[in-house]
């Protein structure tokens, strides 16, 4: 799994790639702790590069957007396709987070 | 066995000591070897050194004796060329004087040259007789002495010649040899007087006793069986160790009877006046030894000294027998040394070895030799004792992580069997009714997981059923899993309840929460709880205080078993396959509702169907269509679909087994990653017996 950071204005856009399922979950966990460590409190996950996500991977997902809800901040997604974007579809993740079609209409936002 | 395991390992002592010991062997071996050969060079030196020294000692003791004697009949030649002597009378005084100084000079005489004829001769001559010296006079027909080699070899050579030596018979049977010195006149008479032509006048001889001189050499002892000899000018023996030899033989004859012509040689350069140091072999006692030999030069003789080889080695040889003993017993002893040496170095290894196979065997507690010194099997020791107690430790260690691991396991066996013992497994379930057909099955990935089904009746003609999937695997999810499913049933019972319990008091059920379920419920009572309702409770419940951010997936409905009225919600759950009779199967349309647990506030939708006789239901969770196989190939929607509508004509125990074993079949030996959850619900219609 790898994760490639981009500050644009107040967000930070991570793009992640690979697979994110039990074995990889800590990982993503570990990165977004660093990444809120730095202060980082809005993040976007560019999803397109991810080519399948568990529901192991979900639950760190939901556990990333609930710490930095509770920091003020939000975490919003983008470039959901295929597998990845079924899983969000059928989980209700698409209608609990903010999910965007685009980068750019995710930095779009306020 | 085969004659080779027999044979007798070689151990490290032996091959110690064998090494060492060769090495020490061919050391000493050499040692000995040059010693020896190195005493024997210089003893061969020395030997001739010796042997030159005894014959040069020899030589000038014999010339220190014949010297002075040959003076003497010159003094007497002077005085007759000085014409100090004249008169027989002035003669024979002289001569009786010369015998009386001289004790080894038997007699002498003074020969005058005859006449030219001959037939004067003149010569007296005294002589030692038993009597005393005893005076007369040589010459006459019968003995005419100017033809004798004793006068006729000095006149011829005009200087002092020795005879060769004779035995003298009238002398008394001893060893003699006559020296003869000529004395010379002018051709007028007179003193002699230089410058002037002379002659012959006469010659003076002295007749030497050599018994002294056979004596002398005789005597000497070369070594134990060594001996010198003498020969005269002709090559005759004066002396020899040998009887008979001494006058009767010459080198050369017996040089030409034993056929050796090396001796020959010497012979021919003795008579030369060599003088040599060779090897040689000795005719008298038949040993080879060395041959020392150098001229008398007043006599012209010759004197040998024979040094026999072996007595001249025979130092050596002790000396190398003795280095020899004692380097063979050195030896011996090295080699008991180094055996007890070897032995002692090796009894601490082979003592750690027995050890070790102790240890091997499994005895940990094995008592391992101390060390007595700080050396490498020392160090060996307490390494091995290292590795002693590591094991131990290590042994010990897992014992006790096998015990709590075993303890892990006997717990979490015993927590399957309570998962698996909270699942409803009475089927059929409703056995009084026969409006439903259903089946379920649950295959953990591990002994405890987060999948989970239900079903139960709510109120008298609602059957409810669900399929949950909890986010995440073992013991998290079986918690979560236990707390999702006790809720989810007394929420339903709770709504449902009340549907069946119409007639009990109201007010208690609006206090249990009966009412918000019920809410949008035009009629009440028959149409049952709303999934929808049940769900977003449930949500809530969970939601709340959820830090783990565990969550759950639910698919749950709820069927009226008069009518077939399904109604139905999914918390994020994989859509049921709809299996209408005659029909091909598809998958019910997602809602998209968010999983239970994440967020409180959810909203869910119901949705709602009607299944006619025949139709059935398919709920599953994500194990069946994520299963892998060791390609790593997804199972996936259309396989299950495929395999359902070959399946379709099956019961529901049927279709379960089908759809299990086809999962099961695709994996093929690939680990099973998540739970199996399979439930199908056939619906045969309403009950026609049913009594309404």
């Amino acid at each position: 799994m790898e994760f490639t950071g981009e500050k644009t204005g107040a967000f930070l856009v991570l793009m992640v790639s690979g697979r994110m399922d039990t074995l990889t979950a800590p990982e993503f966990e570990a990165e977004c702790a660093r990444r809120m460590e730095a202060g980082e409190t809005r993040l976007v996950l560019d999803l397109s590069r991810l080519a399948y996500i568990s529901s192991a991977g979900l639950r760190s997902i939901l556990s990333a957007a609930k710490q930095l809800k509770a920091r003020g901040g939000d975490l919003a997604f983008c470039g959901l396709s295929g597998l990845v974007a079924e899983v969000f579809a059928v989980s209700g993740f698409a209608k609990l987070l903010p999910v965007f079609a685009t980068r750019e209409e995710a930095l779009a936002r306020p | 066995m085969s004659w080779l395991s027999e044979k007798r390992p070689q151990g490290l002592a032996f091959r110690l000591s064998a090494l060492t010991l060769t090495a020490a062997g061919l050391v000493l071996a050499l040692m000995s070897a040059a010693t020896y050969f190195m005493a024997r060079e210089a003893l061969l030196k020395n030997a001739e050194e010796s042997a030159r020294t005894l014959a040069q000692a020899l030589v000038m003791r014999i010339e220190a004796r014949l010297a002075p004697i040959s003076r003497v009949p010159q003094g007497v030649a002077y005085e007759l060329e000085d014409g100090g002597l004249k008169g027989e009378a002035a003669i024979l005084r002289r001569q009786r004087r010369v015998l009386a100084d001289n004790e080894e000079i038997f007699g002498m005489a003074v020969a005058f040259e005859p006449d030219g004829t001959g037939e004067k001769q003149y010569a007296p001559y005294t002589f030692r007789s038993p009597l005393g010296p005893k005076a007369t006079r040589l010459g006459g027909p019968a003995y005419r002495y100017h033809y004798m080699d004793w006068y006729q070899i000095p006149r011829e050579l005009g200087r002092t010649t020795w005879s060769e030596p004779y035995f003298d018979e009238g002398g008394g049977g001893v060893l003699m040899a006559t020296c003869s010195v000529p004395f010379f006149a002018n051709a007028a008479d007179g003193p002699l007087k230089r410058g002037q032509d002379r002659r012959v006048a006469g010659v003076v001889t002295a007749d030497v006793s050599l018994e002294w001189l056979t004596r002398l050499v005789a005597s000497v002892r070369v070594l134990d069986t060594g001996y010198a000899s003498l020969i005269s000018k002709n090559g005759t023996y004066l002396t020899h160790p040998a009887p008979g030899v001494a006058f009767n033989d010459t080198i050369f004859s017996r040089a030409e009877e034993h056929g050796d012509a090396a001796l020959r040689k010497i012979g021919r350069d003795m008579l030369r006046g060599g003088e040599r140091f060779v090897e040689s072999r000795s005719l008298h006692t038949g040993k080879p030894g060395f041959l020392a030999y150098m001229p008398l030069p007043t006599t012209g003789w010759s004197l040998a000294v024979f040094s026999p080889r072996d007595e001249l080695l025979a130092d050596v040889h002790r000396q190398a027998l003795v280095s020899g003993a004692l380097g063979g017993g050195g030896f011996l002893l090295l080699a008991v040394l180094i055996a007890l040496l070897a032995r002692s170095i090796t009894r601490p290894l082979r003592r750690l070895a027995s050890a070790a196979r102790e240890v091997a065997g499994g005895n940990l507690q094995a008592a391992l030799p101390e060390p007595r010194a700080r050396d490498e099997v020392s160090e060996l020791a307490a390494s091995f004792a290292h590795m002693q107690a590591s094991l131990r430790d290590y042994i010990r260690d897992l014992t006790q992580a096998t015990a709590s691991r075993e303890r892990m396991q006997s717990e979490l066996r015993i927590a399957h069997d309570i998962q698996m013992g909270i699942l409803p497994k009475l089927f059929p379930p409703l056995p009084d009714r026969g409006e439903i057909d259903l089946f379920a099955s649950l295959t953990p990935a591990r002994e405890v997981g987060g999948d989970f089904y239900d079903f139960f009746p709510v109120g008298r003609d609602q059957f409810c059923f669900l399929v949950g999937d909890v986010s995440g695997k073992g013991v998290p999810a079986a918690f979560y899993m236990a707390v999702a499913k006790t809720l989810l049933k007394s929420v339903a019972e709770s709504a449902g309840g009340r549907g069946q319990r119409r007639g009990e008091d109201r007010s208690a059920e609006r206090a249990a929460g009966g009412e918000a379920l019920k809410t949008g419920e035009a009629g009440g009572g028959r149409s049952g709880p709303d999934p929808a309702r049940i769900l977003a409770r449930v949500n809530d419940d969970l939601a709340k205080d959820n830090d783990s951010c565990m969550f759950v997936t639910i698919f749950c409905a709820v069927l009226d078993l008069n009518t077939g009225e399904l109604r139905h919600a999914s918390a994020g759950h994989n859509p049921p396959l709809m299996l209408r009779a005659g029909a091909a199967p598809e998958y019910l349309p997602a809602p998209g509702d968010p999983v239970a647990g994440a967020m409180t506030g959810v909203r869910y939708e119901s949705g709602s169907l009607r299944l006619g006789p025949g139709d059935a239901i398919l709920l599953y969770t994500d194990g069946v269509t994520e299963a892998m196989n060791p390609a790593q190939e997804l199972y996936g929607e259309a396989r299950l679909m495929e395999l359902a509508a070959k399946s379709a004509g099956q019961d529901a125990k049927g279709l379960c087994d089908e759809l299990a074993a086809g999962v099961h079949s695709f994996a093929d030996g690939a680990e099973q990653s998540d739970d199996i959850t399979l439930l199908a619900l056939r619906y045969r219609g309403a009950e026609r017996t049913t009594t309404d």
